[in-house]
């Protein structure tokens, strides 16, 4: 992977006014050669207590914002979790939100269903996302492979939700086809059974988010040093070896991040199990975030709902520090 | 080099067996679900699928006359634009510092930030709910603008933060030698430098925040303050059933113009997805 200082190349002359500010900035530097001071941020004319304050004003505000957001909540969150409410009641209740949710069955399902539906369309929509991206990188054709593959991603997730909602249950599609290539007799009742009820859950996934992986992939391929490959060809390698040896080991880190970055949008999966499933069968598709919906919004046990959500935030926390904070590291080197 | 010809053309055909069958993936669904969009009601929902309908309006009829559609769009776009405001104002100058300041805690800082993009919205959504229940902002396009802009605001200034690493430290020296302080150097120099980055920033924050869904559903409660997004799933109540078609149109019209903004931003698009890490 190779991350050169072209920002300004890339942009497209519309959006980018980057060439009358070069000029201007050729100008600047005419008139006071580059002799000039270190280049760590210094402010002029100020105090140095200033100086020393002025980038974390400049942070301050974002980062006020959102502790607003997450800190406020988080410790709401804690707070509500020691208490059963009941509408406006709140009564103190200990530990004993956590100690329910511990035992509680259903709580392990959704955590267990997340990691499943979960894990299996990131793999898939990995594996599909490489091999196209693989696949198209060199072609002649890319930018029209591009805009047809990205185009899924671009609907609203709520609405493909309805799509697949229709084309498994309500209008019978799926079924239809599968029917005419003679796979199933008869209809299927995708809601029926737990494997299929999360097949449906991981098909709408892997249509509509693959484009993220591929459009990543594909930009990092274009980036690698050619050479390589070039010369393994040469010497009579095949491509799968190429692939390999060579594209898949260079693109490790972009990889890395691509898809920490969907496994963290997958475990928070709500929107489809909303629209397709409603958790069924059985509990079967609920994922974490639709158990604290339906605790909280649902039964109205926001107590207890609040306990779930601090789980889950410790969880969230865990997998922050560990993998995503290498995961930065890695892919900015 | 007649091997490499070789080899070449021996994959040729496989190449484009793959992109071709994963187009047909892509595109065969959107087209069934776009005739969706334009067949009555009755040819919807039937024991045996129709797939080449007889065509009507009615999905569109039904958008005109019943559905406020007006007031959702603007309520989306309100809440959209207006939090895409904020996260420019509030991430510009977090970005600055972050990408040109030498200061103890900027990379804990820079992290924390990225952070809270991994929080689950599961996870803050009850407490958020409470927070503008008690506020009084319950159902009102304020409330979702601003849970909008803080869903955003990590991915906007790292991908900010990232464009303004690129930019040559000569041209703010210069410029500083020349006597600019260092927020002009920011207003004049930094900013129309990076302008893709903020441009690419603001689109996918956009798009982020049109598809929101689980704040949107529990914030706007009454048709007052519905977006698109989530006044689609309203479709479903009453004793008409889901309305798929009207679905559908209304996913198409709203698909249009983003399809548009985002192949006009094609270039940034890897290195926004990726906040920045990955440069294309």
């Amino acid at each position: 992977m190779r991350m050169s200082l072209r920002a300004c190349m890339w942009a497209p002359a519309r959006l980018c006014r980057s060439k009358p500010m070069a000029s201007s900035a050729h100008s600047i530097k005419a008139v006071a050669p580059a002799t000039a001071r270190p280049s760590t941020g210094t402010l002029r004319r100020r105090s140095p207590r200033m100086r020393s304050a002025f980038p974390y004003l400049l942070v301050a505000p974002a980062v006020l914002y959102l502790l607003a957001i997450t800190l406020y909540p988080g410790i709401f969150a804690i707070y509500q979790s020691l208490f059963v409410v009941r509408f406006v009641k709140w009564t103190w209740a200990g530990l004993d939100n956590y100690e329910r949710i511990l035992q509680d069955a259903e709580f392990w399902a959704a955590l267990w269903n997340t990691i499943i539906v979960g894990g299996l369309s990131l793999g898939l929509q990995t594996v599909i996302a490489l091999a196209l991206a693989y696949f198209a990188y060199r072609d002649p054709l890319i930018r029209g492979w591009r805009i047809i593959y990205l185009m899924p991603m671009l609907f609203m997730p709520s609405a493909v939700a309805f799509m697949w909602k229709l084309a498994f249950n309500d209008g019978r599609v799926i079924s239809d086809l599968l029917m005419t290539i003679g796979l199933t007799h008869g209809n299927v009742d995708w809601l029926a059974s737990v494997w299929l009820a999360r097949l449906t859950l991981i098909v709408a996934d892997v249509w509509q988010w693959t484009p993220f992986l591929f459009i990543i992939f594909v930009a990092a391929l274009q980036g690698q040093d050619q050479e390589i490959e070039e010369a393994a060809r040469l010497d009579g390698a095949s491509w799968p070896a190429i692939f390999w040896n060579i594209s898949l080991p260079m693109m490790r880190p972009v990889i890395v991040v691509a898809v920490t970055l969907r496994g963290i949008d997958i475990t928070t999966m709500f929107t489809n199990v909303y629209i397709m499933t409603q958790g069924s069968p059985g509990g079967a598709t609920e994922t974490m975030s639709f158990f604290i919906y339906r605790q909280g919004f649902r039964m109205f046990n926001f107590g207890y709902a609040s306990a779930a959500s601090v789980l889950m935030l410790a969880m969230t926390i865990l997998i922050a520090q560990t993998l995503v904070k290498r995961a930065f590291r890695s892919g900015r080197s | 080099m007649a091997s490499v010809r070789r080899d070449r053309s021996e994959r040729l055909w496989l190449r484009y067996l793959i992109l071709g069958s994963w187009a047909i993936v892509c595109l065969a669904p959107m087209l069934w679900f776009l005739t969706i969009g334009f067949r009555p009601r009755t040819e919807i929902i039937v024991p045996h699928p129709i797939y080449w309908p007889s065509w009507s309006l009615d999905a569109w009829r039904l958008l005109v006359s019943d559905w406020p559609i007006a007031s959702y769009l603007r309520n989306s776009v309100v809440a959209v634009a207006g939090s895409v405001v904020i996260d420019l104002v509030l991430a510009i100058p977090a970005a600055y510092a972050l990408s040109r300041y030498e200061f103890r805690g900027r990379e804990d800082i820079g992290f924390y930030i990225l952070s809270t993009r991994m929080m689950a919205p599961a996870i803050v959504a009850v407490p958020i709910f409470f927070l503008f229940k008690n506020i009084g902002l319950l159902d009102t396009v304020w409330a979702l603008m601003l849970v909008y802009a803080a869903i955003n605001l990590s991915l906007v200034t790292w991908i900010i933060r990232s464009y303004m690493l690129d930019i040559p430290k000569e041209l703010e020296d210069a410029a500083r030698t020349d006597g600019a302080g260092d927020l002009t150097i920011l207003r004049e120099i930094i900013i129309p430098a990076c302008l893709p980055g903020i441009i690419t920033a603001a689109v996918i924050a956009a798009i982020f925040a049109i598809n929101e869904f689980l704040f949107t559903l529990l914030i706007a409660s009454t048709s007052k303050a519905y977006t698109m997004s989530v006044a689609l799933a309203n479709f479903t109540g009453g004793s008409d059933g889901i309305i798929y078609n009207a679905i559908a149109l209304v996913s198409f019209l709203a698909f249009v113009p983003i399809l548009i903004v985002v192949i006009l931003i094609q270039k940034h698009l890897s290195r926004g997805l990726t906040m920045g890490a990955v440069k294309g």
